[in-house]
């Protein structure tokens, strides 16, 4: 006796009868009523399925904007509302209740309410993200405080709500009062000192970096994950992953997206994809409902609260997620197809301290313009030659963002991510290393979208930067208690690494107009102030710094193999200044608006990802 | 192989030099090069003006910098002892890198690696005197391995690592600049080599397709520039920043090169004859470059054994034989023959090739005879070297080492510059100033160990003293005209006869043979 719409479908001939057996399958393991499988794991697109509806004399009601009992939906959970998709809506003049479903037809979940509620159920037919939206708002007040105050309740110290604590404005201020005063006292003293600690400041951040690449280089002799490896790997054996993709506003990227997921090369039913979307983003919710073909991802819908950030969104969608990794991507990223498996063989390769892996991140649109293949030669040193650099020094690992797959227990017990910190990953990169675990790089790579356009770019940067110093300023409330949980090693790479980057951005502009003043304008003023030996340490380190990096960001091209940008690695001067601009309005951001999330416009680029592989990753040869 | 062997045998190598350098100085033997930047760490620890340009511009770099490191034992004995540890590092490595890399017995490298260290007098010359023979090895053979861990695992680490030991080459003598063009060839090879196109065919027509294809020609072009740029950028950049520093410092950007007080090149070449130049000695160099890249081959039978036992790639054999292209280029600018430095760094290159391609070719026991044998007829050839050598002091380590062992009971005998420095120290007290040109006299400089009482060109008074000595100075070294530096210093006979005329009244209180000491009376 058919019991739902996909048996009806199927009875006539609508739907077909194997792949409700699949979904079967599918929603039992996942607790999800058939019509959300079906809608959410590629098998039936939204249309057909309205249309069918239709057919069978069920009107889309607009749910969003039906009156509403609140007594009734706080009676049902929330995991339940949204795995299931029903809303109960008020009650009837004619005593029974009214049910908003996605599908109108299922008789057991009829037959559930009408016992919970001692009363007669009637059905209307909602849109499935109609009913999501609806149930998130009205059912997800406790979740979404949960996820902006879960972290700052379990570990204040380590919360990003604080910017500056008392003894660190004490520190600061205290500092600059002595700067003023002993500039007072002797001017040209102090500004020698000062440019010597800058110009040296500037140079071992960048020799560190260096050799943070030379070591990471040394990560190509071995091949962390083979191929072998992967293709051995038993799919039944494969455990659910949950894949986090918060977007806001990104209508147009929807398309692309699902065609990312369908080249993952993972089973269909172990895939559990969450589009994580803001209340207020229409745009995204319509982009999904007016999709041709079946989406392959759930849609959850964050309810507004402050701070509108990535991390709160994503702390939002663990309650709902089911899958024992978790990894998190953009909308526009196309991973390699077997990015998830090479996962799933590193984690059990590796011991079990290692609760994080990264994979690395190019760009798809490299030869757009001269700033996306700038941001590639930056992207591939980094992602290539920094972060394995810092894993075989073990040293803490700033994530990048996107392309970060975790053992879900462990990161829940980690507390997710800090929303008010706006570089999430890499404070959660840190956090793993103080709590006694350690982040992998995984040797599989995601290629993004390069940000084409020089203001959009600046936006990003600026973000990422407070999000540095947000980061700094967050792990070294107690610099005594870091060193005690992460060592010495530790504690000087991750100064080197993640302070160091936004002082050398911050200090860049400054000596560089020092060189310019005295070795090139010859200002006769500059060399009177400082002896001959402070102005040869400041040439020389602002000099062998730029070509360091110059270097660094050549190297990287040579192991991708594209040479073309070779000698665009010469350009990175002025790349940096972009970067100094970028700092500066971070730092004031992170004094003015220190949870403001910048927001990266994508889709800008007029290249197309399809057809772009991430590869080569082999040697050169 | 005993786990502890190699740490063993680099020890006892590290005493065999100790003891030799001992018996050196016992009988005067002492190299300028050491003294030279023995005198710059004096001058670097206990001067207090200048000290960014002793520290900064003292040329090679590397080896100054790895004499700092043995400060410590002091400023005389600070470069011997760097130099001698780097040989042995390098003996240590090398056997490693055969117990790594290589199928032959240890039985055999060992001992073949243990003599040519311990008897061929190049190596033995390159320790015990502090010149920087034995970095230009180490550093030589560190590029090489390099490439050759290139080519059995191509991953940028090792290319990187060879351009940061390139840098180092450069910064140990000045020439190997040219590197960047004896180069070329293998590099553009290896890019040929990594289009990976046509396979099948002959090599001919493979580079026929590489260079008439144009997308192919793009792509060449492309990796060539890329693997050029990886492999010189950091070395060019270095020299070029250096350069400009010492513009900027010093007034002149090749000041490291030009200057005396700088580089010891420049009063060490006044004691190198060049063998094509100095016809009156027995050699076997004349004119041209054919020739002199004979004697190359013929001085190192072992880098004939590494060509002949090599079996690969065309861009690893021209690797192999790119330091004979640059010893071309080199020879085009310089237009005369070179010293021992240039000749050791074959041996180091020959052992890493043979380690790497010695026995692919024909059987173990074949390869291991002629490693062998070449080995033996390297040491051999090494005292030709020696017997015929143009340079002075090459000569006199020759001779000071066929006799040191049957004298080593002997009396002590104290060198010119340590009697000089003897006197001197005797003499000057902080109110009886002497003046002193370290251009020429920077070992007497550092047999005094200390600069009080003198008056040296690093300090901001000394060309006003120098205009009118008696003044400020009681006394005044001058090189005399039978030393060979006299020319490279102010402080000669011919400017004293200027300052005489002038009116100064010069008194001769001690002479050696290439110096004098004169007390000077007030006007």
């Amino acid at each position: 006796m058919p019991i739902s719409a996909l048996d009806n479908m199927v009875s006539v001939g609508l739907f077909d009868e194997n792949k409700l057996k699949e979904i079967e399958v599918i929603a039992s393991e996942f607790n999800y009523s058939y019509i959300k499988t079906a809608l959410n794991f590629g098998f039936l697109t939204r249309k057909k399925y309205v249309a069918f509806l239709e057919q069978e004399g069920f009107e889309l009601i607009a749910v969003r904007d039906e009156e509403m009992d609140m007594q009734y939906i706080e009676q049902c959970e929330l995991i339940e509302l949204n795995s299931i998709l029903y809303a109960p809506l008020r009650k009837m003049p004619d005593g029974t209740l009214l049910v908003a479903a996605a599908d109108p037809q299922d008789e057991k979940l009829k037959t559930l309410l009408t016992i919970r509620f001692n009363m007669p159920v009637r059905f209307v037919a909602a849109s499935d993200l109609d009913i999501t939206w609806l149930v998130h708002i009205k059912r997800g007040e406790y979740y979404v405080k949960e996820a902006v105050f879960s972290l700052m309740r379990k570990d204040p110290e380590q919360s990003g709500l604080i910017t500056f604590t008392d003894p660190q404005l004490i520190f600061i201020f205290g500092s600059i009062a002595i700067l003023v005063i002993l500039l007072f006292i002797s001017f040209l003293k102090v500004a020698m000192v000062l440019n010597v600690v800058f110009s040296v400041a500037f140079f071992g951040t960048i020799l560190f970096k260096l050799y943070l690449s030379l070591n990471g280089s040394k990560a190509e002799m071995k091949e962390l994950v083979n191929k072998a490896e992967v293709k051995a790997l038993q799919e039944n054996t494969l455990p659910i992953y949950t894949i986090l993709l918060p977007v806001y506003k990104e209508d147009k990227l929807i398309r692309k997206l699902i065609w990312n997921l369908r080249s993952l090369d993972y089973p269909r039913g172990k895939l559990d994809v969450k589009l994580l979307i803001e209340e207020d983003d229409d745009k995204t919710l319509n982009a999904v409902r007016n999709l041709d073909f079946p989406a392959n991802f759930e849609t959850i819908v964050v309810p507004f609260h402050m701070p509108k950030t990535k991390p709160k969104a994503c702390n939002y969608g663990l309650h709902f997620c089911r899958g024992e990794y978790l990894a998190i991507y953009d909308a526009e990223d196309v991973p390699d197809s077997d990015q998830l498996k090479k996962c799933v063989v590193l984690f059990r390769k590796l011991p079990p301290e290692f609760v994080v892996l990264q994979g690395a991140l190019n760009y798809f649109n490299k030869n757009e313009n001269m700033l996306t293949r700038m941001f590639t030669l930056e992207y591939t040193y980094w992602f290539d030659y920094m972060l394995p650099g810092l894993m075989s020094l073990d040293i803490p690992i700033p994530l990048g963002g996107t392309s970060n797959h975790f053992k879900f227990d462990k990161l829940m017990e980690l507390g997710g991510w800090d929303p008010f910190n706006v570089t999430e990953d890499a404070d959660l990169g840190v956090r793993v290393f103080e709590k006694g675990f350690k982040v992998g790089i995984v040797n599989s790579t995601t290629l993004e979208e390069a940000n084409n356009e020089p203001f959009n770019w600046i936006r990003q940067r600026s973000r990422w930067i407070k999000g540095y110093m947000q980061t700094t300023l967050v792990h070294m409330r107690n610099p005594a208690r870091l060193i005690r949980r992460i060592g010495w090693r530790g504690f000087l790479g991750f100064n080197f690494f993640i302070a160091g980057t936004s002082i050398t951005f911050l200090l860049y502009p400054i000596l560089l107009l020092f060189l310019l003043t005295y070795a090139i304008v010859k200002l006769t003023f500059v060399a009177s102030l400082f002896p001959d030996w402070v102005l040869y340490i400041a040439t020389f380190n602002l000099v062998a710094g730029n070509t360091m990096m110059i270097y660094v960001n050549m190297l990287s091209v040579f192991k991708r193999r594209y040479y073309e940008l070779i000698l665009f690695g010469a350009l990175n001067p002025l790349y940096w200044i972009m970067h100094s601009i970028a700092a500066y309005k971070g730092l004031w951001q992170l004094i003015y608006k220190p949870f403001y999330w910048e927001k990266t416009n994508h889709g800008l680029t007029k290249l197309s990802s399809s057809g772009t592989s991430a590869n080569p990753l082999e040697p050169v040869q | 192989m005993p786990k502890q062997l190699t740490k063993i045998l680099t020890i006892v190598l590290i005493a065999y030099y100790i003891v030799i350098s001992w018996l050196l100085k016992r009988h005067g033997f002492e190299h300028s090069s050491g003294l030279f930047y023995s005198e710059k760490l004096l001058l670097l620890f206990n001067a207090k003006q200048n000290t960014i340009l002793t520290l900064g511009f003292t040329f090679p770099t590397t080896v100054f910098f790895s004499s700092l490191f043995f400060v410590p034992l002091g400023y005389l004995y600070a470069p011997v002892a760097a130099s001698l540890v780097m040989t042995a590092f390098l003996f240590y490595m090398l056997v490693d890198e055969f117990k790594k890399e290589s199928k032959f017995s240890w039985k055999l490298y060992v001992p073949i690696l243990f003599c040519l260290f311990a008897f061929h007098p190049m190596f033995v010359f390159a320790a015990v005197t502090g010149r920087r023979n034995a970095v230009i090895a180490l550093v030589a053979f560190l590029i090489f391995r390099s490439f050759f861990r290139y080519y059995k695992q191509p991953v940028t680490y090792h290319i990187s690592m060879a351009s940061l030991y390139i840098g180092a080459f450069i910064f140990s003598n000045f020439d190997f600049i040219w590197v960047v063009l004896a180069f070329f060839p293998f590099i553009f090879l290896i890019s040929l080599d990594g289009l990976l196109i046509a396979r099948t065919e002959s090599p001919i027509f493979q580079y026929y397709e590489a260079l008439n294809n144009r997308s192919q020609r793009r792509k060449l072009a492309n990796r060539t520039a890329a693997l050029y740029l990886v492999i010189f950028l950091l070395p060019l950049m270095a020299v070029l920043l250096f350069r400009s520093l010492n513009s900027q410092y010093a007034g002149s950007p090749t000041y490291f090169l030009d200057s005396q007080y700088a580089n010891w090149r420049i009063t060490g070449n006044q004691r190198i004859g060049s063998l094509v130049m100095s016809a009156g000695r027995d050699n076997v160099l004349y004119q041209t470059q054919v020739v002199i890249q004979g004697f190359i081959l013929f001085l190192t039978p072992l880098y004939i054994a590494a060509v002949v036992l090599f079996r690969g790639k065309l861009y690893e054999l021209f690797t192999i034989l790119a330091m004979l292209l640059y010893y071309s280029f080199l020879l085009l600018s310089y237009k005369y023959t070179l010293t021992l430095s240039y000749y050791l760094l074959f041996i180091p290159i020959a052992l890493v090739s043979i380690c790497y391609y010695g026995t692919s070719k024909y059987s173990l026991k074949t390869s291991s005879w002629i490693f062998g044998i070449s080995a033996l007829l390297t040491i051999v050839m090494g005292f030709y070297f020696f017997k015929h050598s143009a340079s002075d002091e090459e000569m006199e380590f020759s001779k000071e080492m066929s006799s040191v062992y049957n004298n080593w009971e002997g009396p002590r005998i104290y060198s010119e510059s340590q009697q000089v420095a003897e006197y001197i120290s005797n003499l000057v007290t902080d109110d009886n100033k002497i003046l002193i040109d370290d251009a020429a006299a920077y070992p007497i400089v550092v047999h005094i160990g200390n600069l009080n009482g003198m008056i040296l060109p690093h300090q901001k008074t000394f060309l006003t003293i120098v205009e009118n000595p008696a003044k400020f100075v009681k006394y005044i070294l001058i090189a005399k005209q039978t030393n060979p530096t006299q020319n490279l210093t102010v402080l000669n006979e011919f400017n004293l006869i200027k300052f005489r005329l002038k009116g100064l009244k010069a008194l001769l209180m001690y002479e050696s043979p290439n110096w004098a000491i004169y007390q000077l009376e007030k006007e």
